[in-house]
This record gives structure tokens, sequence and C-alpha cells, in this order.
């Protein structure tokens, strides 16, 4: 009798066999069950990765700060302070009173800080006690006085990259440091950005995910934008700005394009990013050469170059690498990013908007699955040729190398949230600077020399001892 | 039946298939469960060809969104498991015939129409969904589930 009849015979008891094959399912659900259990851990250890990197601590002892400098750049600074826990806003020190001292009053006061407010930073200095660290963002052309005065006042201090206009206000603050035992930390904050410690740490050193390193791109576009503008009535009496360096109040609020005060786009973007280039590939560099101009603004308002293309050489652990720059003020498309390639792989990193993406070199690389099971990447994303047209869109739908992951690592606090929290920290005792004097030093021989090589008009090199104090 | 007889590895292949279908349709079930977040909503605004529209509407109110997100869920996951253990083998294949015509309809892999989310594969006309639908016509014509599956236990019970 075959298996059908016997099914069939109805009336019979169930038999031994009725059960067994009754219960066959049971098995498959088993093997399910365990490959879906299986599955949802690798998810939610995935999960808990990404979720530990955004956790907070617990409140530590109060902190004493004052501020020196609340423009743009110091209100960003305040913003992100704001949401750290354990500090005392003390002192608040500005030039234009009637306006960024005024702002940054309010602000504190609406959070409960009831803080001093000053225009000159040495009468702050000699006033205020019990200070435990100033955090500065004055103009370029300030950073070595306003740092070093603070440093022997006794304070720990958080700068503003860059760390000054010129090597040697910038080499007069390390010897400051060293010379006052307190810590200065320099404003490159990516260092101290999770995904950025990641990318490093983990996925090129750890896991070599990239390969040997060739070659690295980083780029900073900003749209043409006109020159920035104040409040007539807010104006600072003209005495009272030539003490502090300016010629006219345009040039204080547009203090970045002029080459007495600052650095230029190069400097205040691409510094940035050429620190990345440092980190990242392990080396400083030997060589720059570059291009640029005011080729769009006008000369007598805009000193300093508003488009600059330079190529880094980095002799590296690995081998040579060949690194380009290119910061431009008049378009802002693709906006800014840093890539790093290798023979195994691509790495494309902000820090706008969380983008981090590895493309895996299907030729060469090994399997990355370890990687997206332990939560570092996310499943590769086939890349698809996009139609150009309708009539061609059936076919194109292929698949071609590489795989694009994205890196699972989020991070959703202010860009200079850690970077400041790593500062607070290291006062406290705990931990060490992420960007300590000496390496925004480093930083800054290898950006100013940019500008330089923009004059020479060919390659410059770079003596190892350029980048010791 | 009567006229055919299957061999024991005849009957053997069918269940596997039954298996095979059966735990697919519980993972996409229980994957989507696991999400947490999961909504049908991108794969409905995709919808082209004569029910767009309709489908469309489904996607655009919320309260009938969620609905049919977890009809869809416990759909699959009912189904799977139906197949699976050869339970109610026959409605489980059929509403699985249900719920891919409707995947079918929503975005069918007809001439001219063309589709921004991902596919793993070049589909016309006949697309994975419509081999899947294929297969449970086959599970419901061929009783499988009377030779191993617990419609067979049931079978016995009801027919004492």
């Amino acid at each position: 009798m075959n298996e059908e009849e016997k099914s069939k015979s109805p009336g019979r008891a169930i038999d031994r066999r009725d059960f067994l094959q009754g219960l066959a399912g049971v098995p498959v659900i088993g093997a399910f069950a365990l490959a879906a259990l299986k599955q949802e851990s690798f998810r939610r250890a995935s999960r808990a990765r990404q979720a530990a990197a955004t956790a907070g601590g617990e409140a530590p002892a109060e902190l004493r700060i004052a501020l020196l400098g609340v423009g743009a750049q110091g209100s960003v600074l305040l913003n992100s302070m704001l949401k750290i826990p354990g500090l005392r806003f003390q002192a608040v020190c500005d030039i234009w009173t009637e306006y960024n001292l005024k702002r940054a009053g309010n602000l504190l006061k609406k959070y409960g800080h009831e803080a001093a407010l000053y225009h000159d930073y040495r009468e702050m200095l000699d006033k205020e006690k019990g200070l435990d660290a100033v955090v500065i963002a004055t103009p370029d052309f300030w950073h070595a006085d306003h740092t070093i005065a603070c440093l022997q006042a006794g304070l720990h201090v958080y700068c503003e990259k860059e760390m000054s206009n010129t090597l040697e206000g910038a080499r007069r603050m390390v010897q400051a440091a060293r010379e006052s035992g307190k810590l200065l930390q320099i404003g490159h904050q990516r260092r101290s950005n999770p995904r950025y410690i990641f990318c490093r740490d983990t996925l090129l050193q750890e896991l070599q995910l990239i390969g040997r390193p060739v070659t690295a791109f980083g780029q900073w576009n900003r749209s043409a934008a006109p020159d920035l503008g104040w409040p007539k009535k807010y104006e600072i009496p003209a005495d009272q700005l030539r003490r502090y360096g300016y010629d006219s109040m345009a040039q204080f609020c547009n203090w970045r394009w002029y080459k007495k005060l600052g650095g230029g786009p190069i400097v205040d973007l691409g510094s940035h990013q050429i620190d990345i280039f440092s980190w990242f590939l392990g080396a400083n560099p030997k060589s720059v050469q570059a291009s640029g101009g005011t080729d769009y603004y006008d000369k007598s308002t805009h000193e300093w170059y508003d488009t600059v293309l330079a190529t880094y050489e980095y002799e590296t652990p690995a081998g040579l690498v060949r690194a380009h720059y290119k910061t431009q003020t008049t378009n802002g498309s693709l906006g800014y990013f840093e890539q790093f390639m290798g023979d195994q792989g691509t790495l494309v990193i902000s820090e706008s908007a969380g983008m981090g993406l590895v493309y895996r070199e299907k030729a060469n690389a090994p399997s990355w699955d370890e990687w997206v099971r332990k939560g570092y990447l996310t499943e590769p994303k086939l890349i698809e040729v996009k139609a150009e047209s309708e009539s061609d869109s059936l076919d194109v739908r292929e698949t071609i190398s590489p795989d694009e992951h994205r890196i699972a690592l989020q991070f959703n606090d202010p860009y200079h949230k850690p970077h400041l929290e790593n500062f607070f920290s290291a006062v406290r005792g705990k931990g060490k600077l992420n960007c300590p004097a000496e390496v925004g030093y480093e930083s800054a021989v290898a950006v100013l020399k940019v500008n330089e090589a923009v004059e020479a008009r060919k390659t410059l090199d770079f003596s190892p001892e350029e980048f010791k104090i | 039946m009567n006229e055919t007889r299957l061999s024991t590895f005849q009957w053997t292949t069918l269940v596997t298939l039954r298996m095979l279908v059966g735990w697919h349709f519980l993972y996409e079930g229980v994957a989507k469960l696991l999400k947490g977040n999961w909504s049908a909503y991108g794969f409905l605004m995709e919808s082209k060809w004569i029910f767009a529209e309709y489908f469309h509407a489904l996607a655009g109110n919320a309260t009938v969104l969620s609905v049919v997100n977890t009809m869809n869920i416990w759909g699959l996951i009912l189904i799977g498991l139906g197949l699976i253990m050869g339970l109610f083998t026959r409605i489980a294949a059929g509403g699985g015939i249900l719920l891919i015509l409707l995947y079918y309809v929503c975005n069918p892999p007809f001439v001219g129409l063309f589709y921004s989310i991902p596919m793993e594969g070049h589909y016309l006309f006949v697309n994975k969904n419509l081999v899947e639908l294929g297969a449970l016509l086959v599970l419901i014509a061929i009783p499988s589930q009377q030779v191993a599956g617990l419609d067979r236990i049931l079978y016995k019970l009801i027919k004492k």
C-alpha cells in the first residue's frame, strides 16, 4: 500500500506512522526558530553598539568656565557646552559689547548662569577668581596672545583652530602650554567625533578595511555669499576697533579674508580636513603644491584666496599616498567630505549629515560579511546604474562593483560637543586630550604652507623637523 | 487522485516544496515583526498599473495603513506556519495566493513599468512572486499534507 492509500483509510486509529509524519513540520520549525534567533541576535548586537556610542554619562563636579570671543563660532561652542553637564559659566568676554556680548549674556541667563561680562580679556583674567578653564573663539590672529595670557593665569585652554595665523604664534602657544603645565586643546573637533574615531581606529587601523591606502581627497564647497554686514546701531567705535587690531567694522566682521587677521578658506575650512589626512594616514606631509587665488570676489576686501587646490604627498607606514584638497567659496554643490582610497576599498566620511560610506573593491578585498554581522557596517547596497532615459532603463539595473556600505555607527550630538567633553574630562584628570597643542601645531604647519605654495607657484617640501618644537 | 499514484520520492519533493515556501512566508513575516517599525508604505506608494490609485489610498491613510501592516505581517506568519506544519494547509495556501496576487498587481513587472525600489534580478511578466504563486497552486492541487502534516492527523480524527 502506498502513502496515499494509507493516509486515505478513514476510520483507522491514529498509528505511530500518522503521528511521525503528521509532525514532519516540527523539526523545520525548530531549525527556523534557531536561525531566526541567531539572525536577530546579530541585529540586536549591532543596534546595541550604535546605542552605546551615543549614551551619556553621570553628572561630574562643576567646572568654572570663561568664554573669550562669542561671535559666530563662539556661539556654536556655547550651544554645545550648554548640553554638557557640570559646567558653570562665570564670565564672558567680547569686544562687540552691544551685540555678541549681550547676546551671549542673555542666552546664559536663560540657562541660569549669571556670567560677568567683559570687553577686555586682561581685565577678565585679573578680576575673575576661581576659574578652571577658558574657551577661546576669537579671530585667529588673537589666538596666541589670548591663549598665552590664559595659560599664564593658570587656566586650562580650549582654543579654536586655526591655532594661529602664524607659525611663530603657534609655537609660542605650545611653549606656554608646556611652561604652565596647563592643558591646551586645539579645536579640530573631528578628532573627538565618535564616527571619525571609529573610522580611523577600527576600520582603517584594526580591520585595514581599505587595504593599502593610495590616494586621499577632501573638499569643502561653499556657495558664493556677500560679505557679512552688521546692524548700524551696534557699530563698534573706531578707536575701540583700532585698539584690537581692526581697520573698520567691515574688516572686523569679515576678518577671515584679511592676511593679517586670518588665513582664508584653506585655513578656515581646509584645516579641518587636511588635519584628517594626517590623522588617518598616520603621517605628516612631505611636500605640497598648490594653486589658488581670489578669482571671484573683490581683491581689496578678499586678500585671501577664494579658491584653492592643493596636493600633498604623504610618506605613510604603508607607502606613498597622494592627497588632493579643494576648497571653493563660489559654489556649494557636493558640500564637504573626506575620501580615502586603498587597493581594497574606499572610505568617504563627512562631519555633515552623518555621511559615512565604504565601498568594497570586489576584485581585491576579502569578504566584509563579518563586519556587517558585528555591526560595524550596514548591509551592502548594490550600486545601480541609473537609467539615462526611460527608453534604455529596462536593461540597466545591472549590479556593478563595488558594494556600498554605510558605517553603522551613528552620532547625533552637536559636532563640537565630544571635543569639548574630551577637554573638560582631561581638565578633571580623566583621559588625555585628543588634540593637544603639539598636534594642533603639526596641523598648522601642514595647512599654512598651502598659502605659501600658492604664492611660490612651486612644490614646497616639509622637513620632519618643521613639525617639531 | 485515484488514477495516479505518487511514489514516496514524489511525495517527499512536494512536502519539501511546501516547507520551502512556508519558510519563506514565515521569515518574511517574522523579519517584519522583529523590525518593529516596518511598513508597507514604500511598497504601496511604488504601485503602478490600474490599481495604483487604490494602493496609494491604502498607504495614504494612517489608520488603514497600520491595519494593512498588521494583517500582512500576521498573514505571512500564519500562512508560513500552516504550510510548514501542514495544518489547514489548503486555507494557508489559498491565503498565500491571495497575498501574492495583491503584491503582484500592486507592482507588476509589465512592459513599460519601471520601479525605483531595488530588485535583485530582472523580470518581465513573471517574477518570483508569480513563481511562488504557482507553487502554491500545486500544493492546493496535490494534498501533500495528507502524507506529512498535522492535517493527516486532523483528517483521521474527523473521519472517526
